[in-house]
């Protein structure tokens, strides 16, 4: 088998960012996130053994602002000058496996359902996605129950921490047999074994609960879970696998561009409509619309769930909210109560 | 023919409006041709696009017939983007995209009666179904059409409503307005009272609404009360859309995108989703 030992990583990043934009886990300051390796970030310290970093790749093929086009006005003539697809070629270094589920679940909105979004196509097409394989999951992953498979990441290439061995390389898809050849004078052959996953910290049962869920809209449930919530959008933001967007203008005088940038379910002005009317007015329907939206839709719509068992938005709630909770709450609640 | 955007869905190309017409205080219709001349794509009744200034984009049943090299749009003045449609002039440049959404299902309801049932620019989608329907006289049954407005002035496409649908073979359209008016000698009340009141007899119709939420949530009543069935009753939905294609999580109802997935839904397909419309 392939094997990147330990005091390569550096140099074979180096080598691939000749050729790419390589995106690394790393520490900087006090956010930690997927990064680009260059000169400047280079001697941040790299987080291969971290778990998972604060921040996920997903702003790397959805970007948090994201220009799309360049418009002109000049009496009543309008013009559309340029797009700004951007398939400049990229390799994200290190994706944990509920990160590289939620690509996934990113490639099932933007790519299917009768519209391919160029923008995200454009990014997606050229990206080489380099997984990293856990085997100890930490203290509020849950991805197991969420259906992801903690040591096979959905990359191209995936690696396996064999300790003092270095990582097992392994290649999984076409792009990263191409990668491999590239970077083949990093890789030495040698039998070695990845260690045997431990069990997780956070045990959650999602088996039946999409299901369960689909009669339990109007449940009181909802209100006492909701009720900590500020609607303050952060575990949105936070999680990787939550697409929605706003598409906004920039002007000046007569040019600017239309840019569209993440947006958040927890917020009134995203579903306002005329005349003051909301379909969802108060926190208690937002809130739910997010946790049915994670728990619930996505799995009717795309056959699994879009929660990925990341564990993020428990880290970022400012008031306590827990996805393993609400999923618990769900399970042992007599789904009949109150209707 | 049709140069739909499809490789950057959310580009608009450029289209140029060639005439306004003004068919209420606050509703306008544009005509739009592409920029380069022609029909900018072919859309079925029930359809709709985003069009947009730079201010902002904004989403608009579309009226289209086969043969026509222009696409009609009748907007109401609500806000930013809409303001500034109405300020626009012949000639000006806007941006458009789409075709988005299901459309009305014209195939299942050949052979059928119409009950077409509209409030304020609710008319406007209905319109290109009805429209569809005496074009395609034969295919269809007897059609009835109630319509209402706020008052006489609110009401849109007043020449094709009182001159020449009314003459139209096999057809009815009853007209009401909210509240009286002095020269107004036609119905005064709801739409929602007005089509119990007229009673009209489920037996092999399709029945299709279209109007403010809160007067489709009547009219829908209304209709169960007089016993339509749940796949009798066609109606559309709407949210507020930014993409249009599926993709930016906003309109939403359960796991359905009214954008992609609507805006037409039939009461059986409602019933399945939340109570959130
Ligand atoms: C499927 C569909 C078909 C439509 N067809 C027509 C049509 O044929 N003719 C027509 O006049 N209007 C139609 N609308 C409504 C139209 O999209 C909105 O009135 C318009 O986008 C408002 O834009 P604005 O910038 O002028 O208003 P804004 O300044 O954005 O807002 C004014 C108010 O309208 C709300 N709003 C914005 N967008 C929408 C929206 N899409 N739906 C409801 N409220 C909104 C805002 O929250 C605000 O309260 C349709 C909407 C949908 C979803
Ligand atoms: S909902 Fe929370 S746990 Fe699930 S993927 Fe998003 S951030 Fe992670
Ligand atoms: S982070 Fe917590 S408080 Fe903020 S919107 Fe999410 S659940 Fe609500
Ligand atoms: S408008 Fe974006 S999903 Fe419907």
């Amino acid at each position: 088998m392939k094997i990147l030992a330990k005091d390569k990583v550096a140099e074979l990043l180096e080598k691939i960012a000749q050729q790419a934009e390589v995106y690394v886990p790393m520490a900087i300051e006090q956010g930690s996130g997927f990064y680009p390796w260059t000169e400047d970030n280079k001697n941040q310290p790299l987080l291969l053994d971290a778990l998972n970093v604060y921040n996920s790749p997903k702003y790397i093929l959805f970007p948090q602002t994201e220009r799309m086009y360049d418009l002109k006005q000049q009496g009543q003539d309008l013009s559309i000058d340029q797009t700004h697809e951007d398939s400049s070629p990229r390799v994200i270094f290190g994706v944990r496996a509920c990160d590289a589920r939620a690509l996934r679940s990113l490639d099932d909105v933007f790519l299917t359902r009768g519209f391919e979004d160029s923008f995200y196509k454009a990014r997606r097409d050229n990206v080489t996605v380099i997984g990293n394989a856990c085997y100890a999951p930490g203290a509020n992953c849950f991805c197991e129950a969420m259906g992801v498979d903690l040591t096979e990441p959905e990359a191209d290439v995936i690696l396996r921490d064999a300790g003092n061995d270095g990582y097992i390389w392994e290649s999984k898809t076409e792009t990263g047999d191409k990668l491999t050849r590239a970077v083949a004078e990093f890789l030495n052959d040698k039998e070695t074994k990845a260690p045997e996953a431990k069990s997780f910290q956070t045990q959650v049962d999602y088996d039946g609960v999409a299901e369960k869920l689909k009669g339990m809209f109007e449940h009181p449930l909802w209100e006492k879970m909701a009720e900590p919530c500020v609607n303050c959008g952060a575990c949105t933001y936070i999680c990787p696998s939550c697409h929605c967007f706003d598409i906004q203008v920039k002007m000046w005088g007569d040019s600017g561009y239309r840019f569209r940038c993440w947006d958040s379910c927890m917020y009134a002005e995203y579903s306002a409509e005329a005349g003051g009317g909301n379909p969802r007015p108060s926190g208690v329907e937002r809130f739910r619309n997010r946790f049915l939206h994670k728990l619930e839709f996505f799995s009717e719509r795309y056959g699994y769930s879009l929660c990925t068992g990341c564990g993020r938005c428990t880290i970022v709630c400012p008031a306590g909210v827990r996805i393993t909770d609400i999923i618990k709450a769900i399970k042992e609640v007599d789904s009949s109560v109150g209707l | 023919m049709s140069d739909c955007n499809c490789e950057q869905p959310l580009v608009p190309h450029i289209v140029e409006v060639i005439d306004i017409v003004e068919e209420t205080p606050d509703v306008k219709s544009f005509y739009v041709k592409s920029a380069g001349g022609g029909l900018p794509y072919q859309v079925m009744p029930g359809q709709c696009s985003m069009l947009s200034l730079p201010v902002g984009e904004g989403m608009f049943s579309c009226t289209w017939q086969e043969g026509q090299e222009y696409q009609q749009y009748a907007i109401k003045r609500v806000g930013l983007l809409t303001e500034e449609l109405h300020q626009i002039e012949v000639g000006q440049k806007l941006g458009l995209r789409g075709p988005y959404g299901n459309g009305f299902p014209i195939a299942a309801s050949r052979g059928k009666d119409m009950l077409f049932i509209a409030g304020g620019i609710g008319l406007a989608p209905l319109r290109s179904f009805i429209k569809h329907c005496f074009k395609n006289r034969s295919d269809y049954g007897k059609i009835t059409i109630i319509y209402g407005s706020r008052s006489y002035n609110d009401l849109c496409f007043k020449k094709e409503l009182f001159e020449e649908w009314p003459n139209q073979p096999d057809t009815e359209v009853h007209v009401t307005i909210d509240n009286p008016e002095e020269a107004w000698k036609g119905h005064v009340g709801f739409v929602p009272a007005y089509v119990e009141e007229l009673a009209p007899d489920p037996a092999g119709k399709v029945s299709v609404t279209c109007g403010p939420p809160i007067m489709i949530k009547f009219a829908l009543q209304s209709l169960q009360k007089l016993g339509f069935e749940d796949e009798q009753i066609v109606t559309t939905l709407e949210m507020r859309m930014k993409c249009g294609i599926g993709k930016c999580g906003r309109c939403n109802i359960g796991s359905q995108y009214i954008c992609l997935d609507g805006p037409v839904f039939d009461l059986t397909q409602l019933k399945q989703l939340p109570q959130e419309w």
